[in-house]
C-alpha cells in the first residue's frame, strides 16, 4: 500500500491555492480514493509494481551486483512478456549498497520515502544486513535478502544478543549456517584432522570459523583447529596471511573469502605454492560469482559450496532457467542470478495471492510460504522467516561442455532446522534456520 | 585474537621487505616532495594507483612488454605531477593559508583520479602478470616467493642508494638540498626555483608511479588502491621524518615487517600496529626517527 505521502501533498497543494473547504474536502477525498486504488497495485507510482533492489555494485564485490541484476533483469522480463503481475508491468530500482552500511541505509530510506516501493531485495554483505534489518522493521516494509548469509539475520530478536530478524525480514538463499553445516559434513569426508581459517575481517569471516568449528564438534568430526587469519576486504597483497597459514601447516583450510578478494588470494596462494602443500581448500563462497566462468582461478579438485547449483536439481523448472539464462547472457547462472530472479517471482506469487501490495498483506503471504524455483520446492520457516533450502557442496570440475567450472561430484546436504539446531551441539549460536 | 602460532621466519622477513619496498617507493616522493616544496600532497596515493594502471593499460591494450610498460607507467604519472604542480599547485605557493588549499587541491584530484579510473577501467579489480623472466617461484626457508617480488626488493634497494647519490653528490641534488633549506637565499644567488620545484614534483610523482607499477603484479589493482597506500605512506613518513630519504626508507621497511608479522601474533586488529608505532614516535620523537631532507 502506499504510505500516504501523496495524500499528505495533496492537502499541501490544496491549502496554497486558498481554495474554500467544500472544493479542499472533495479535492482530498478524491486524492485519497486514487492514491488508495493505485497504492493496492502499484505502491507510489501511478501504475505498475515497484521493487527496490539493493546490491553491491561498485568495489571489490561489484561482480555480485551485475549477477543478481542479470537474474531480476530476467524475471522482470519474463513476467512483464507475460501479463504482468496481476495485468500491472513490474519495475525493478536498483540501488549501490557499496558494501557499506550506512549507505545502504541511505539507499533503503530513498527506494521507500522517494520511490515508493512496493517491496525490498538484495544485500550481499551479512554486515550490511544485520545493520539493516531493524530499520526494514521500522519501515514495516518487507525485505527479501537473497544473499547475505550471516544467521542472525533471521535469528528472532532476543535468541541472541546479535539476532536481529523480525517479521519483515525473510530470506530466500541458504544461510551461513546452512552452508557451513555441509562444510561440517564435507570435512567429515576427508581426510584431514588439523584445520585453519582465512577470512576476511568482519562478522562474515569470524562466523564462518566459529560455526565450522561448531559444526565439527557437534557432529562429532575428528578436528583440531589451528590457525586462523583474517585480513581487512580489499587488501591488495595476502603474502602475510598466505605465509602465516602454510607455516601452521594444517590439513585442511575454510577460507569465505569473497568477490575481487577471493580471486587476488587465489592468485598469490597458487603462487606461493599453498595447493601443494595444502591438501584441502574448502571455498565456502567460492560458487558465488562468475569465478565458475572460463579462466577462472578456482582450482579444479577443490571443494566450494554454492547456494544454488544450475545442474541441481535436475527438473524442468531449473533446466528452463538455465537453458534462458544462458541464451541471454551466455553464461551459466550463479546464485546471486538465481535469487535475485526467485525473489522477484515470489513477490509476483505473493502479490497475486494476496490481491495486494501492501505490506503486512505481503509480510503474510510470505511468512510460512511454500515456493518453487530453480533451486527446488521450499518453505520458509514461520519462526525465522528462513527458506529452508539445502546446502549445496561439491568438487570443482571444469566442464568442456559449458566451458566454466562446475561442482562433480556434488553433494546435496537437506536438513530441517531441527537436524541443524541438533548439530550446533553445545554451542550458543543460533542456526537462524 | 591471538594466534597460536607465533614465531618469525625468513618468509617473514622477506614479505615485510616486500610490503616495505612497494610503500618505499611511494613514501619517497611523498617525502621528497613535502621536504623541497612543503606540499602535503594527497594525491600521492591516487599516482601510485595510475602507476598501476598504465602499466596495466600498456600491457594489456598496447604492447605486451611488461618493463616499457612500467617505464610508460612511471613517467605518465610524473607528467600529470608536473601539470599538477604547474597548472595547481604554483599559484598557492605564495598564499598564506597556502598549506590548506595545497590540501584541498590535492584531496580534490584524488577524488577526480578516483572516478576517472572507475569511468575508464569500471569497479572491477584487476591483476598483472609478471614479466616472464621473473614468474619462477624461488624457495627461501622452507616458503616459496615469485622470483618477482625478490626483484621488487632489490629494486627499493636500487632506488634508495641511486636517491641517496643523485640529493647527496650531484649538483643538482645540492640544488634540492640548498633550496630545501632556504628558498629565499637560493633564488638570490641564481637558482631558478619554480623549475625546482617542478623538476622535484616529477622525481617525487614519477616515483609514486613507478611504485606502482612495479606492485601491479604483487596485488590487485582497484579503484580503492590510492586510499589504501596513502595511509601507509603518510604513517611511513611520520615515522622516519617527514622529509627525511633515509626516514621514508628505514619507515618503510618497519612498517612492512609490522604488516609481515603481525597476523603471525593477531589474527584480527593487528592492522593498528603501524598506526601504535606511529603514535608512538609522534609521543616521544615528534620529528620522527631521521631529521631533516637528505639524511
Amino acid at each position: 500500500m502506499g504510505n500516504g505521502h501523496k495524500n499528505n501533498d495533496s492537502r499541501a497543494a490544496a491549502n496554497s491555492v486558498g481554495v474554500d473547504r467544500r472544493t479542499f474536502l472533495k479535492t482530498t477525498a478524491a486524492g485519497a480514493g486514487l492514491a488508495t486504488v493505485a497504492g493496492c497495485l502499484g505502491g507510489g507510482s501511478d501504475e505498475g509494481v515497484t521493487l527496490g533492489a539493493l546490491y553491491i555494485t561498485s568495489g571489490f564485490a561489484s561482480l555480485y551486483g551485475e549477477e543478481a541484476e542479470r537474474g531480476y533483469e530476467l524475471a522482470a522480463d519474463e513476467i512483464n512478456d507475460d501479463g504482468g503481475i496481476d495485468g500491472e508491468e513490474v519495475t525493478i530500482i536498483s540501488r549501490d549498497t557499496e558494501a557499506d552500511a550506512t549507505t545502504a541505509g541511505r539507499q533503503l530510506r530513498s527506494l521507500i520515502e522517494e520511490e515508493n516501493v512496493d517491496g525490498l531485495f538484495g544485500l550481499d554483505s551479512s554486515g550490511v544486513a544485520q545493520a539493516l534489518a531493524p530499520q526494514v522493521a521500522q519501515f514495516q516494509m518487507p525485505f527479501m535478502a537473497t544473499h547475505a548469509a550471516t544467521p542472525f539475520l533471521t535469528s528472532p530478536e532476543g535468541e541472541h544478543e546479535d539476532s536481529v530478524g523480525n517479521d519483515y525480514v525473510f530470506r530466500n538463499a541458504n544461510n551461513l549456517a546452512q552452508d557451513i553445516y555441509g562444510a561440517a559434513r564435507t570435512a567429515e569426508e576427508l581426510d584431514a584432522t588439523e584445520w585453519a581459517t582465512i577470512g576476511p575481517d568482519y562478522a562474515f569471516g569470524y562466523q564462518t570459523w566459529d560455526y565450522f568449528q561448531a559444526f565439527c564438534e557437534g557432529l562429532d568430526v575428528d578436528a583440531e583447529f589451528t590457525a586462523e587469519q583474517f585480513p581487512g576486504l580489499e587488501t591488495g597483497d595476502y603474502s602475510p596471511y598466505i605465509s602465516s597459514i602454510m607455516d601452521a601447516d594444517p590439513d585442511g583450510v575454510i577460507t569465505p573469502l569473497w568477490g575481487a578478494d577471493l580471486t587476488t588470494f587465489l592468485g598469490q596462494a597458487e603462487n606461493a605454492g599453498w595447493f601443494d602443500q595444502i591438501d584441502y581448500t574448502l571455498f565456502s563462497v567460492g560458487m558465488g560469482t562468475d569465478l565458475p566462468a572460463d579462466g577462472s582461478p578456482l582450482v579444479e579438485g577443490e571443494h566450494a559450496s554454492t547456494r544454488y547449483d544450475p545442474f541441481v536439481p535436475d527438473s524442468d523448472e531449473n533446466n528452463s532457467f538455465r537453458e534462458r539464462y544462458t541464451d541471454e547472457y551466455d553464461t551459466l547462472p550463479t546464485y546471486n542470478a538465481e535469487g535475485a530472479y526467485r525473489a522477484v517471482y515470489m513477490y509476483k506469487e505473493a502479490i497475486e495471492s494476496a490481491g495486494s501490495t501492501g505490506s503486512d498483506d505481503l509480510v503474510d503471504a510470505f511468512t510460512g510460504m511454500e515456493h518453487s524455483g530453480p533451486v527446488g520446492d521450499y518453505q520458509f520457516n514461520e519462526e525465522t522467516n528462513q527458506a529452508t533450502v539445502p546446502s549445496i557442496w561439491g568438487t570443482v570440475s571444469y566442464d568442456d561442455e559449458w566451458e566454466s567450472n562446475v561442482l562433480d561430484p556434488v553433494e546435496v546436504y537437506e536438513a530441517t532446522p531441527d537436524v541443524i539446531n541438533d548439530a550446533l551441539g553445545d554451542s550458543d549460536l543460533p542456526s537462524g534456520v | 585474537m591471538i594466534n597460536t602460532i607465533a614465531f618469525i621466519g625468513l618468509s617473514d622477513v622477506i614479505n615485510g621487505l616486500s610490503l616495505g619496498s612497494r610503500l618505499f617507493l611511494i613514501a619517497v616522493g611523498l617525502s621528497l616532495i613535502f621536504g623541497v616544496l612543503g606540499v602535503l600532497n594527497f594525491a600521492h596515493g591516487a599516482f601510485y594507483m595510475i602507476g598501476a594502471y598504465v602499466a596495466l593499460a600498456v600491457t594489456n591494450n598496447l604492447v605486451d612488454n611488461f618493463w616499457l610498460a612500467v617505464l610508460l607507467g612511471a613517467t605518465a604519472v610524473g607528467i600529470i605531477g608536473v601539470l599538477i604542480e604547474v597548472g595547481t599547485i604554483r599559484p598557492l605557493y605564495g598564499r598564506l593559508d597556502g598549506d590548506l588549499d595545497q590540501l584541498i587541491v590535492t584531496f580534490g584530484f584524488v577524488l577526480i583520479t578516483h572516478e576517472a579510473i572507475r569511468l575508464i577501467w569500471g569497479s572491477k579489480s584487476y591483476s598483472l602478470d609478471p614479466p616472464a623472466v621473473l614468474d619462477f617461484p624461488v624457495s627461501i626457508g622452507g616458503s616459496s616467493f615469485t622470483a618477482y617480488r625478490l626483484f621488487v626488493i632489490g629494486a627499493a634497494f636500487v632506488v634508495m642508494v641511486g636517491l641517496w647519490v643523485f640529493i647527496t653528490k650531484t649538483y643538482f641534488g645540492s640544488l634540492v638540498r640548498g633550496t630545501s633549506s632556504d628558498r629565499e637565499m637560493a633564488s638570490i644567488l641564481g637558482v631558478d626555483v619554480p623549475r625546482l620545484y617542478t623538476g622535484v614534483f616529477f622525481l617525487g610523482s614519477f616515483l609514486a608511479g613507478l611504485g606502482g607499477a612495479l606492485a601491479a603484479p604483487l596485488q590487485s589493482i582497484s579503484p580503492g588502491l590510492g586510499e589504501q597506500v596513502i595511509i601507509d605512506a603518510f604513517i611511513i613518513v611520520v615515522i622516519g621524518g617527514l622529509g627525511s630519504l633515509s626516514g621514508a626508507f628505514v619507515g618503510a621497511m618497519f612498517v612492512g615487517t609490522l604488516q609481515a608479522i603481525g597476523p603471525k601474533f593477531m589474527a584480527a586488529g593487528h592492522v593498528a600496529i603501524p598506526f601504535l608505532a606511529m603514535v608512538l614516535v609522534l609521543l616521544f620523537r615528534p620529528e620522527g626517527l631521521f631529521g631533516g631532507f637528505g639524511e
